[in-house]
């Protein structure tokens, strides 16, 4: 699939065929696609644990389920449990020297291994590191996360899965995961393959260009040029949007062959 | 608590519930029977009207704040859960439990079951 489309075509699941499993290639390419996503630093600070939804016992099954996402919890028969890393920060120091000895960092914009060790070490790296509990450390750690889990999701799109990012309750399961502490948990990636069809009722709402985005200063929208509007509903990056004209007939039976309520 | 003492539809609970279907599941309310009785029997089985009980699964805070009652909630799951298993046909029980679930959930309750079959 062309990227534009993979990017197009992707939407939150909510439907999973419970039944079948997920190749566990597909998971590895799912991996593979989040490890080598942008990161500040070279700091890997996404972290996560793959677990077959039937090997959770029922009653933790039960206990992580939130409110709103417990249905999906339950049709999703892998579960990707991500986490920021907060101690992520530790290794920094070695890891952008590697950068540096690897030429993607260079002394054309400031590098060297001098520059490392004896200022962006002590005077950034490390009291970030000592000050990880902090929620602007934090969010920065989460944000990174939050794009190499975007890299999964496209990925399993690609691969013909359907993803959904779902919270749960991190403290039953982590009985389970036994992750370490410095690990905040941020979101179960639900996969599997869509019971739904891929459309999911079409493209979901968003804003206009112009509302969310802006040029030189806040206030001064974004232009968007048509044509290049066109040329991205071309490229199936922007689709129909929902809904699309079958998509209550589709949720009821949905409903009836889950068994759900209408 | 109060019996039905009046055409279910009348109650304000049951045309939140009827519009909810209608607008927002496409479907008609009228199209199955069952769903009406099977309120009505629920009804009669908790001693509730339909009013009632949707405020049973509400929390009214400081006599102005209306929040959704997590006990309340799980109770009436369970009352429910017990009606579904009441049917008498194997069929026909999830859909005694969803038609609760589907009145409840338009009128604003949340209440996620999971699979049914």
């Amino acid at each position: 699939m062309e990227y534009k489309e993979v990017i197009g075509r992707r939407r939150t699941i909510r439907f999973f065929q419970s039944w079948r499993p997920v190749e566990r290639e597909k998971i590895q390419i799912m991996l593979e696609a989040a490890r080598i996503a942008s990161c500040a630093v070279n700091a890997t600070f996404l972290k996560a644990i793959v677990v077959i939804r039937d090997d959770i016992p029922r009653e933790t099954l039960d206990a992580i389920k939130t409110p709103v996402s417990g249905l999906n919890i339950e049709l999703a028969p892998v579960h990707i449990y991500t986490f920021a890393d907060m101690g992520a920060y530790k290794g920094a120091q070695a890891r952008l020297k590697k950068l540096v000895d690897v030429g993607a960092l260079n002394a054309t914009h400031g590098w060297s291994h001098k520059f490392v060790d004896e200022f962006v070490w002590p005077n950034v790296l490390k009291p970030l590191a000592e000050n990880a509990n902090q929620p602007s450390v934090a969010a920065a750690a989460a944000s990174d996360a939050g794009i190499a889990i975007c890299q999964a999701m496209l990925a399993a799109v690609d691969e013909g899965l359907g993803v959904c990012l779902s919270a749960f309750q991190h403290e039953h399961m982590n009985k389970i995961l036994k992750a370490p502490p410095e690990w905040i948990p941020l979101w179960v990636l639900l996969t599997g393959y869509p019971a739904e069809s891929w459309e999911a009722g079409g493209q979901r709402p968003r804003p206009p260009l112009e509302e969310q985005f802006f040029e030189g200063q806040y206030g001064k929208p974004f232009k968007g040029d048509p044509k290049v509007t066109e040329q991205l509903k071309a490229a199936k990056m922007i689709q129909a949007p929902a809904p699309l004209p079958w998509r209550k007939e589709e949720i009821k039976a949905l409903a009836r062959m889950f068994g759900l309520p209408e | 608590m109060a019996s039905i003492d009046k055409p279910i539809e009348e109650y304000a609970a049951v045309k939140t519930w009827f519009t909810g279907l209608r607008d927002q599941s496409g479907i008609d309310p009228h199209d199955d029977p069952s769903r009406v009785a099977f309120l009505k029997e629920f009804c009669a089985t908790l001693e509730m009207d339909p009013d009632e009980l949707v405020a049973a699964c509400l929390l009214k805070k400081e006599g102005r704040e209306t929040k959704i009652s997590i006990k309340g909630r799980r109770s009436m799951a369970e009352r429910i859960a017990d009606f579904q298993a009441a049917g008498t046909d194997a069929r026909e029980r999830p859909k005694r439990g969803n038609t609760i679930r589907s009145f409840l959930i338009h009128n604003g309750i949340l209440l996620q079951s999971g699979i049914q079959i």
